[in-house]
């Protein structure tokens, strides 16, 4: 049985959504990491999609390849960050992270 | 002869150079260059002189040369604005310019003499050639305005040189006065001037004597007076500023402050008959206007007052001052009665015997460093070249026959008779020739008189008489003296009192009288002036075509009465005659013979004795009441107008105004300006406030808004 285009898309933006709602309503730092890579998931889930179901080349698959070589130095470096920001405040909060407010 | 302007110009620019060589450059000349002068107005007489003959060769009365060059021309369209230039040589002009030069020269030589060693030497002989230059200017104007200039050129200088010692407090006032009393008559003057422009356009005497033969004037009249009456008077008011008429003659005397041949030259010879001359020029406009019997009156009250106040003077200058005005009321009074002629010749004859005069009191000055004639008397034996010129001319100014005085003074006296008794006019006419006689009677006792306590009877002050030194002729000193006493001989004017006479200098019987007559204005009806660049006029225009004037008063107008003048002439002359010899006898019993005293009549008529000595007490009337009260008292008005009223209300006021309107403004700007910019303030207040609640620093709250935003957006602009 042969999925259609459809099916695809609707779980790559349900991805996207559930990616976006843990940004949202998460508190914690790491939480809203794992959302972004929820997002960049659904991203690649399409890229894939469109390279199957359209241009039938390998296109896709190599922005593919990218997001999740940009994902993990993304995670790297927001890990980073996050520890970094945990050893000067003491806290991932994202209610506390507001320095570039003030 | 032709009559270029090559020819007649230089008589009026040599003096005018030598005038401008003099101002320049006359401190680093030899001798403060008063020999530029002297030559520049020597070759002025010479060009006069060629003039003068190729004037008697002519012989023709109706001559005149009329050169014209536009000088400025403002015509817009149809309204005509345009000044002439230009030169009007007729026989008066002739015959006055040859006085002019030749009485100036004499004059120049005499001041070489009489000025050398003054500390005002240079700046004396600057003065004396700009004045001769503007006289001879005068004399060959062609229009009022150009002679207005020169006008005023020598009031100017008159005023420099009555003023030359300034640092003495009496010379800078006098030179004040006279320049001021001028003034009142030229400020009139150039009224007249302006009433003639206003009606014709012009100011030219050709178009003046046109317009009185058209009868352009009559049809204008200002506040009800007609035009001709009312310039005729403006115009006459110069004359009375210029030579001391009643009632401005109260400057000529002061002007007796600067030096002797300065007095001689201005304030006797030759300024103060530019008054006359004017008169003159303008006669048929007088005539015209019918102001001859004011003229007439006007000259007989000088003529007469000023030789009463004569009588009492006891500085020989101040009688020679008070002659010269007398004298000149005898010249106005000729213009008045009409007797043109005689008038004129009288501006002539009197130059040359007053020049004379007034040289010798100089000569006298010079030599004994006094003019208070208390302390002279006997000079005669001292300085006897200065008496026997001074004889002459006494005789001349007496009016004694066979001097030029009787020849032109008994004449205007006739005239004044047969225009005052015999032309059966207004009774009260009478008292012009009256007040003539009265004075032809004083002017020969106060002559007398003043030669009697000079130069006759014992020496009153032996100290002055010692001083006096001994006199030997000299050229510069004696020789104008000589020369002028020469001329007041009666036959170089006219032959008639001792028959054919052999002609003077190629000169015809009796050719003053043939030659100056008064300008007939109906020759001048066909005249067309060129408009532009130097052009000769109709010259000799004998034909008369449109004879449309006709004299208006008709005393010597077309038809006179020949055997009622000749009647008055006879009696005038038996009078005059008699008069002068009798009264030169009556004074010189009274002063060197004594019969009477002098003072007891002084103090019998002690008023009157009292009233003369103050000279009617003009100056006192002048500054006490007119200057003190009247003008004093206005210009306190006009200060206090310009203080309380003009400062208090109008600046004060203006201020406060602005005040008021500075507070208004300051509140307005404080107030509503200031609020608004304030309002600006608020405003942006008031987004700051709602758009800073956007800026939570949340940052799940700015994906909130980012992602529904893009939601939005997308929904919008893709759906």
């Amino acid at each position: 049985m042969m999925m259609s285009l459809a099916s695809y898309l609707v779980i790559s933006a349900f991805l996207f959504l559930i990616g976006i709602a843990v940004i949202l309503s998460r508190k914690s730092l790491i939480a809203i990491l794992l959302g972004i890579e929820l997002i960049l998931n659904a991203a690649a889930l399409n890229f894939v999609t469109y390279s199957r179901f359209g241009s039938q080349d390998l296109d896709g698959h190599i922005m593919t390849l990218f997001i999740i070589v940009v994902a993990a130095a993304e995670a790297a470096v927001g890990l980073a960050i996050v520890i970094r920001h945990f050893q000067l405040k003491e806290t991932i909060h994202i209610d506390e992270v507001s320095q570039l407010k003030e | 002869m032709d009559y270029t302007v090559s020819t007649i110009a230089p008589i009026f620019l040599f003096p005018f150079f030598a005038f401008v060589i003099n101002a320049f450059l006359g401190r680093k000349l030899p001798k403060d260059g008063n020999w530029v002068s002297l030559i520049g107005i020597l070759l002025s007489f010479v060009f006069s002189l060629r003039v003068f003959f190729d004037f008697m060769g002519k012989y023709d009365t109706n001559f005149y040369v009329h050169k014209v060059f536009n000088w400025f021309d403002l015509s817009v369209g149809d309204s005509v604005f345009k000044i002439d230039l230009g030169i009007y040589l007729d026989n008066m002009a002739v015959v006055m310019l040859l006085m002019v030069t030749g009485v100036a020269s004499l004059i120049h030589i005499f001041s070489i003499w009489y000025m050398s060693g003054d500390r005002r030497h240079g700046r004396f002989f600057v003065f004396l050639s700009l004045f001769t230059s503007a006289m001879i200017g005068l004399v060959l104007a062609n229009n009022l305005l150009l002679l207005f200039i020169f006008w005023e050129i020598m009031g100017f200088c008159s005023y420099s040189l009555i003023g030359i010692y300034y640092e003495k407090d009496k010379a800078g006032d006098a030179s004040l006065k006279a320049f001021m009393t001028t003034r009142v008559g030229d400020v009139l003057f150039l009224l007249g001037i302006l009433a003639i422009w206003a009606v014709i356009g012009s100011v030219d005497y050709v178009d003046i004597y046109k317009a009185i033969a058209e009868g352009t004037f009559e049809s204008v009249t200002v506040m009800g007076i007609g035009m001709t009456t009312f310039a005729a008077f403006t115009i006459f008011c110069g004359n009375i500023g210029k030579s001391a008429q009643f009632p401005l003659q109260v400057w000529l005397p002061d002007a007796m402050m600067g030096p002797t041949p300065g007095s001689a030259l201005i304030h006797a010879a030759t300024m103060v008959a530019a008054g006359c001359y004017l008169s003159l020029r303008m006669y048929p406009l007088m005539e015209a206007g019918g102001l001859t019997p004011f003229i007439a009156f006007i000259g007989a009250i000088t003529a007469f007052g000023a030789a009463t106040i004569a009588l009492v003077q006891k500085d020989l200058k101040a009688v020679l001052a008070y002659s010269t005005i007398s004298q000149l009321g005898y010249m106005v009074l000729g213009i008045g009665v009409g007797s043109y002629n005689a008038a004129f010749m009288h501006v002539i004859t009197h130059a040359i015997f007053k020049a004379c005069l007034f040289m010798s009191a100089g000569s006298i000055i010079h030599s004994v460093h006094e003019q208070m004639m208390p302390k002279l008397g006997g000079l005669s034996k001292k300085l006897p070249i200065t008496f026997l010129c001074m004889v002459a001319c006494t005789l001349a100014i007496s009016g004694v026959p066979f001097f030029t005085g009787f020849v032109s003074k008994d004449r205007i006296l006739g005239d004044a008779i047969y225009w005052g008794m015999m032309a059966g006019q207004n009774k009260a006419f009478a008292i012009v020739p009256i007040l003539g006689f009265l004075g032809a009677i004083l002017t020969p006792f106060y002559m007398t008189r003043m030669m009697c306590l000079i130069f006759l009877g014992k020496p009153r002050d032996q100290h002055v008489y010692d001083h006096c030194h001994q006199e030997h002729f000299s050229l510069t000193q004696h020789l104008p003296l000589v020369i002028l006493s020469i001329f007041t001989l009666g036959v170089f004017f006219s032959g008639a009192l001792i028959g054919e006479w052999v002609p003077v200098f190629g000169a015809k019987q009796e050719w003053f009288k043939v030659l100056i007559e008064a300008p007939n204005v109906n020759n001048f009806v066909d005249t067309i002036k060129s408009s532009f660049g130097f052009s000769d006029s109709v010259t000799s225009s004998m034909s008369v075509t449109k004879a449309t004037y006709t004299h208006q008063l008709g005393y010597f107008g077309p038809n006179p009465d020949e055997h009622g003048v000749h009647q008055a002439h006879f009696i005038g002359a038996i009078l005059s005659i008699f008069l002068a010899i009798g009264s030169i006898i009556a004074s010189y019993l009274v002063y060197v013979r004594g019969i009477t005293d002098p003072n007891k009549w002084a103090n019998t008529f002690a008023p009157v004795y009292r009233t003369l000595v103050n000279k009617y007490y003009f100056d006192d009337f002048y500054l006490g009441v007119v200057i003190q009260k009247g003008l004093l008292g206005f210009n306190k008005f006009l200060s206090w107008f310009d203080m309380g009223v003009y400062d208090r209300i109008f600046i004060d006021g203006w201020a406060k105004v602005n005040f008021f309107f500075v507070r208004l403004a300051g509140w307005f700007d404080d107030k509503v300006i200031d609020s608004l910019v304030d309002l600006n303030g608020i405003i942006v207040k008031i987004f700051n406030v709602i758009f800073r609640k956007l800026q939570t620093g949340r940052i799940q709250w700015y994906l909130v808004v980012m992602f529904f935003s893009l939601v939005f957006i997308n929904y919008y602009f893709l759906l």
